[in-house]
């Protein structure tokens, strides 16, 4: 029973949430490189998408390794959303890390091996193996568990294609993985052999008329002909990375201790890089280079610069792509200071891609793409003002009030947001300029703030404190309403 | 229609042969990483068993793959030795296989005799009407359907590609007996000749010592 509520849990995780990016659908370019005004979730910014596309374009090619690229640009600009543009462009085959730079300082690893770590997890290796694999409609599936709920499970299943059928007996770890799968008879699965990886490919067409209800997204497939078991020449795409932790893992009875993440030996990328030098020479294996994405890259420390300017030399570098929303200021680690907190000898083998503010017009078609994806209708006054807000405070501020303003306007039972529901929700929540006037003004109430200036009358501010502190509530109330 | 691609594959391994009992084993390692082991009976000259074993991609020692001849029968049946590798008490534990056909499903084995090639197809209950055995000189292989649909398998034929023969649906006969299905496919001339110039290819490798012989040699003293 645990394990079926378990495997509920999973589940709900899957439904997709609507994150700050999760409209951006590509860079909205054109087949000449041209950027589109609003296009793929993507407004304005039109000469950084531009570059961003002349980016893919190299990446693409394959050629090119180790070159580097900053975005720069003021906060909320849409730095991050054209790096997200662009891992859309390049599609799922090529991979695209993307981390932030506060991710490398861990206790368990050095800052470098985290660097070099993302920079393999960029480049992509396609493999071409031949391995075996077992195609089959599900005739009969029986998954039995012993009465005391723990220990060996035994299950068994029936597979056939139009020509035979065979009965298969399945391992513990197969049966985890018909259970996630929710393979019932019907389905149309693969499992290959070697990896014991469960494929579900659909529901055969014969057992279409099982259920009147099928959700959506249920896909009809012909039972498989011929053979159960087919040697299929599969394209695995696996990263560096992935290949340095399975040839380095410890192995036997030290393994249930070291994590995937430990530090990998110089030595065995050493090797590995020869190996796949060597399988492709030979035609084995094909080299598709990624794309690494670091964001606030000022959080990295003159080691990490360091080490990028020697590992962006090694061919087997990927195109590093970097945002910063810096201007001239301290590089971390040491009392020097330089443009976006990048040392001068790395910026130099940057090519920089500045974003610019955006333009009311601009603001006014994100606001309108993000009251779509978040399923908000809302009335053309209503966005003029949020506009207005957005211009005025940040971006980020409004976007965060069309969530609320829709929930506000669904408590009085309106589909449509109107001007009333977004002014409530800008008296409700502050903006960042607000709090920090208010802040100003009432500066001596909060806590700790006495520690500076009047050091004598500490108990009587700790009494009347929280007094005040319930006025200045009622006062911000009053201050909005205006 | 000639097996002298063969010979020469044959020719540029690297052989290495011992005796031990009545057999002959062969070893041969091709320049395109490949190996190739082979028993002949010392009596007939015929090949009892031959396994290939291919290179691997990525990580992993790669297994032996049988094409012809028996895997030892093991009692303490689990996935780890299913596949010819040694049935070490250790790992009698079971549950370490990822997904193997049960024990019940059809098993196909190859034996060469002197005049035919032989394949037995094991835990075949059907009445022999059902299956229909046809050769496929397209796929350069053998077909075996059922009417009932429950079997069905390509086997190629390497031997007869080997000397560039398609097979022939004259040269086929079967039969079937103790839930067994056999199919016999009468050797032509060609594959005749073909196997005995590898014998005498593998006249010239020399041939080490058995050790048990020694042993024996040694204890009779």
């Amino acid at each position: 029973m645990g394990e079926t509520e378990k495997i509920e849990v999973r589940d709900i995780t899957r439904i997709e949430r609507i994150g700050a990016h999760s409209h951006i659908r590509g860079l909205g370019l054109d087949d000449v490189l041209e950027a589109r005004a609003v296009s793929q979730g993507m407004v304005g910014q039109k000469d950084a998408r531009r570059a961003a596309g002349v980016v893919v374009q190299m990446v693409r090619e394959g050629k090119i390794a180790g070159r580097c690229i900053l975005l720069a640009g003021e906060p909320s600009t849409g730095k991050t959303a054209i790096a997200v543009g662009m891992a859309q462009a390049l599609g799922t085959e090529t991979p695209f890390t993307s981390m932030s730079g506060s991710e490398i300082y861990s206790l368990e690893m050095s800052k470098t091996e985290a660097l070099s770590q993302a920079l393999r997890k960029s480049i992509g290796v396609r493999i071409k193996e031949e391995t075996e694999i077992i195609e089959g409609e599900v005739v009969e599936i029986q998954i039995e568990r012993p009465a005391t709920g723990t220990g060996q499970k035994v299950g068994k299943v029936t597979l056939k294609t139009t020509e035979m059928e065979t009965n298969y007996d399945l391992g513990n770890k197969i049966i985890e993985c018909f259970m996630k799968e929710k393979i019932q008879a019907g389905d149309v699965i693969t499992i290959d052999k070697a990896s014991g990886k469960v494929n579900k490919l659909g529901r055969s067409f014969t057992r279409a008329r099982d259920y009147d209800a099928t959700g959506a997204q249920t896909r009809f497939v012909q039972c498989p002909e011929g053979e159960l078991q087919k040697r299929k020449e599969v394209v695995h795409t696996v990263t560096l990375h992935e290949i340095d932790v399975i040839n380095s893992r410890t192995h036997g009875f030290l393994a249930l201790f070291s994590g995937d993440t430990g530090e990998i030996k110089q030595e065995v990328r050493d090797q590995i890089n020869n190996k796949v030098l060597e399988w492709r020479e030979e035609g084995k294996a094909e080299i598709n280079p990624g794309v690494l994405f670091i964001d606030e890259v000022h959080m990295l420390d003159i080691e990490c610069f360091s080490f990028l300017n020697r590992a962006l030399e090694s061919d087997m570098a990927p195109v590093v792509v970097m945002a910063t929303n810096r201007g001239i200021t301290r590089i971390r680690g040491t009392n020097y200071r330089s443009p976006h907190g990048i040392p001068i000898d790395l910026l130099d083998r940057m090519i920089i891609i500045r974003t610019v503010p955006y333009s009311e017009k601009e603001v006014k078609e994100i606001l309108k793409i993000r009251c779509e994806e978040e399923d908000c209708i809302m009335h053309p006054d209503a966005l003029t003002i949020l506009t207005r807000i957005a211009t005025d405070t940040s971006l980020r501020y409004a976007i965060q009030l069309i969530t609320t303003a829709n929930l506000v306007c669904r408590r009085r039972k309106a589909t449509e947001v109107n001007t009333e529901d977004v002014k409530k929700v800008y008296s409700l929540f502050l903006d960042e300029n607000r709090s920090s006037k208010i802040l100003k003004e009432y500066q001596d109430d909060y806590m700790f703030s006495e520690i500076n200036e009047h050091e004598e009358d500490v108990a009587a501010a700790g009494g009347g404190g929280a007094k005040r502190r319930i006025d200045t509530g009622d006062g911000d109330a009053q201050a909005m309403e205006h | 229609m000639s097996y002298q691609n063969w010979l020469d594959y044959l020719q540029s391994a690297e052989k290495n042969s011992m005796l031990s009992g009545k057999l002959r084993k062969v070893h041969y390692k091709f320049p395109d990483g490949r190996q190739m082991a082979e028993e002949y009976n010392m009596d007939t000259g015929i090949v009892q068993r031959r396994a290939w074993r291919k290179s691997k991609q990525l990580m992993g020692e790669p297994e032996w793959e049988l094409e012809l001849g028996e895997e030892p029968r093991q009692i303490n049946w689990n996935g780890n030795n299913s596949r010819g590798g040694g049935g070490d008490a250790d790992n009698v534990s079971g549950g370490e296989f990822t997904v193997r056909e049960s024990n019940s499903a059809p098993l196909l084995t190859k034996r060469v005799t002197k005049k035919n090639i032989e394949w037995r197809i094991r835990n075949l209950p059907y009445p022999l009407n059902v299956y229909n055995v046809s050769a496929e000189p397209d796929l350069h292989a053998i077909v075996v359907r059922t009417s009932n649909k429950k079997y069905y398998k390509v086997i190629p034929v390497p031997d007869l590609d080997r000397c560039g023969m398609p097979p022939i649906q004259a040269n086929i006969s079967t039969h079937h007996q103790f839930n067994t299905l056999i199919i016999t496919y009468q050797k032509p001339d060609i594959l005749c000749e073909m196997e005995a110039q590898v014998l005498l290819l593998l006249k010239n490798v020399e041939t080490e010592t058995d050790m048990d012989d020694l042993l024996k040699g040694l204890l009779a003293k």
